[in-house]
């Protein structure tokens, strides 16, 4: 290596060295923490020190009925967001595409803006607006006729989780629709008119055609739909007050987060809580290997 | 027939979507100048008690302990008269207005403690400022008792430092890996980098949090803008090498043949012919930083680092009996972020299907 050559890898390595050193010790770095933390004994109540020691936040974490219920909850939010989320936004994008109403641009602007505000803001309005006596329930009063309805699906463990579906539905469906919307307009233009002069209705259009088109984006989605549902907390935790309620609609980020940073008692809350993110990670890889199993399964050309 | 069906379930599809979106924030919007009281009664109603209500009842309330001066009476030794209202938080000395005794009119000079007036009885010119006041009061409510005000502080700090880190040490890299060659190493930083798309904060909190607790960067600005940098390098790196890859490399190779050195050329070609992919990079950064939530959370322990959300979040399960005051609190914490989804809503469609924007 000559005396250029050296010069042009210190250059290069001068442009690249403090983002990666940020990156390399604020990400890659902590992957291994957590991987090694879940793994060992550490007591922040009793010093530092720690020692491997196998499987057994895992083991505890399986007879654990609170992992199990936030696991379920969690399922459900993947759920909602897999078959509410992208089909509604995919319905909405095809409506907007087939230019079926005036003022795209308005219409998309409007249901694109929750994406972009504060999850926590949303999430508190949301509370005040499914409170028992909030403005859902004087809805109910008006539509009934009865002035002592009260909203109170909020309450009770076995309904919590239906507002809080409508509200993640609220505040996500604009995020597929615009991708949607976006490789629709990739599309030929062509092959539609074509199947429209066939004789083809929307509804075939929509179901034989688009739906196969956009296999390839339809599970690009589903991947992010499932990814971000498994990591949500910020909109959960703000629409349940603290306790009961919380715990009713518990998720896993937020089982993390009450074990890792509220349970002080709990001397391997930061180990246990690491199992938890780290089961996070495993439950969506998984969930992901399914949908591009189905992927294939249901379409071997086009994903 | 179905032909004639579908623009109208098109359109009742979408404005009831649109309407359903926007109506919860517009009765955020107008609830916000309500009082609790008001709120508790109707909560459908416009706002009116605190609207320039020229019946807006006070009662004149005698200097004490409990009430919170708004002028030093050691330096501004003028009499006043103290207005409390009557129907908002009455007794609660929440909402108190000073008159100078010394301006008033004869009439208003007489009042005792326990008197009663309404705003109307009021001269013109205190009569607007108290109004005005008023109109504002949940705002200035929670502005005060919240801090918000150095919160919101906060929060520009997080997003403007984290977004120009983001941006700067992105496009550094971005440019690196696109033109001065070493392909293989290139490589190898691209496809490490690509690997953060996977994660988020939210993944690997509690490593970061004994990670900077060792090195004392918890609760301190620099940690977590630090965080913030990190996380939003992926995106950054991807986007900024895609497009730079796209420049001709006629342009680099002219540059050197003139003698400038690679910053140089970095600096003064390069990051102007960037501008695009910056503007894309900083909005969907800058929102996002300002929209999190886990992070400060878990970081900020004292009130000096909180960011707005966190604020927000606390302010509103502190005084969860004062309904108006909270929805000030989100009014304050949302508008910015409309502000700027109106402004560049193209350049955040772009970067959403550019791939910036993780579901």
């Amino acid at each position: 290596m000559n005396r250029r050559d050296r010069q042009r890898v210190g250059i290069f390595l001068g442009m690249v060295a403090p983002g990666l050193v940020i990156y390399l010790f604020i990400v890659a770095y902590p992957i291994f923490y957590s991987v090694a933390l879940s793994f060992s004994d550490f007591n922040p109540n009793a010093g530092g020190a720690w020692n491997l020691i196998g499987f057994t936040h895992y083991q505890t974490m399986i007879q654990d009925p609170y992992f199990w219920h936030s696991l379920k909850n969690n399922m459900i939010v993947v759920g909602v967001s897999v078959f509410g989320q992208i089909p509604l936004g995919l319905l909405l994008a095809y409506i907007l595409y087939r230019k079926m109403v005036k003022g795209v641009n308005f219409f998309q602007s409007m249901v694109f803006l929750p994406q972009f505000l504060s999850t926590i803001v949303i999430g508190l309005l949301w509370r005040r607006m499914f409170s028992a006596d909030g403005p859902v329930a004087t809805l109910m009063q008006w539509f009934t006729g009865d002035p002592r309805a009260q909203f109170d699906l909020m309450l009770q463990a076995d309904t919590v989780m239906y507002p809080i579906g409508f509200a993640l539905i609220w505040m996500y469906t604009g995020f597929y629709m615009v991708i949607f919307l976006a490789n629709m307009q990739k599309i030929d233009g062509e092959m539609l008119e074509a199947a429209m002069i066939d004789g083809a209705n929307e509804v075939q259009v929509f179901f034989r055609l688009m739906v196969p088109l956009l296999a390839g984006t339809i599970l690009v989605s589903t991947i992010l739909a499932i990814a971000g549902s498994l990591k949500g907390f910020d909109l959960i935790f703000a629409i349940t007050t603290q306790g009961l309620q919380r715990n009713n609609a518990m998720v896993l980020p937020i089982y993390m987060y009450q074990t890792a940073f509220q349970d002080f008692t709990n001397p391997m809350r930061f180990a246990y809580g690491s199992a938890i993110s780290n089961a996070i990670v495993v439950v969506s890889f998984v969930l992901i290997g399914i949908s591009n199993w189905v992927g294939k399964k249901l379409d071997p050309e086009e994903v | 027939m179905l032909a004639k069906i579908s623009p109208i379930l098109a359109y009742g599809v979408f404005l009831s979507w649109a309407l359903i979106t926007i109506l919860p924030l517009v009765w955020m919007g107008y609830s916000s100048f309500k009082t609790n009281e008001e709120l508790v009664r109707d909560i459908y109603r416009l706002p009116n008690a605190l609207i320039f209500n020229q019946d807006h009842e006070f009662q004149v309330i005698a200097r004490s302990l409990n009430v919170v001066l708004n002028y030093d009476p050691e330096t501004d030794p003028r009499e006043r008269i103290i207005l409390e209202s009557t129907t908002v938080a009455p007794t609660r000395r929440l909402m108190v207005y000073f008159l100078i005794k010394e301006d008033m009119p004869p009439a208003i000079q007489a009042l005792v403690p326990g008197d009663k007036l309404v705003l109307r009885d009021l001269p013109f010119g205190t009569r607007t400022r108290i109004g005005w006041e008023m109109i504002w009061f949940n705002y200035s409510s929670a502005f005060i008792r919240g801090t918000l005000a150095q919160k919101f502080v906060n929060s520009l700090i997080y997003a403007g430092l984290g977004t120009l880190f983001i941006v700067f040490f992105g496009l550094m890299i971005g440019f690196s890996l696109a033109k001065l060659g070493f392909p293989r190493l290139s490589k190898v930083i691209s496809a490490l980098i690509g690997l953060g798309y996977l994660l988020s904060i939210n993944s690997v909190i509690i490593p970061l949090f004994l990670l900077l607790r060792r090195i004392g960067l918890t609760d301190s600005h620099l940690g977590i803008i630090l965080v913030y940098t990190a996380f939003g390098l992926p995106m950054s790196v991807l986007l900024s090498t895609q497009f730079i890859k796209g420049l001709p490399d006629s342009l680099i190779e002219s540059a050197y043949i003139d003698g400038a050195s690679t910053l140089r050329t970095f600096v003064s070609i390069i990051v102007p012919m960037t501008i695009p992919v910056i503007i894309t990079i900083s909005i969907v950064n800058a929102l996002g930083i300002w929209n999190e939530f886990l992070l400060v959370l878990v970081l900020a322990s004292s009130e000096a680092t909180k960011s707005l959300p966190v604020g927000v979040f606390s302010f509103s399960s502190l005084t969860s009996q004062q309904l108006g005051w909270q929805l000030a609190a989100l009014v304050i914490a949302v508008v910015p972020a409309m502000a700027v989804y109106f402004a560049f809503s193209k350049q955040l469609t772009q970067g959403v299907v550019g791939g910036a924007v993780k579901g």
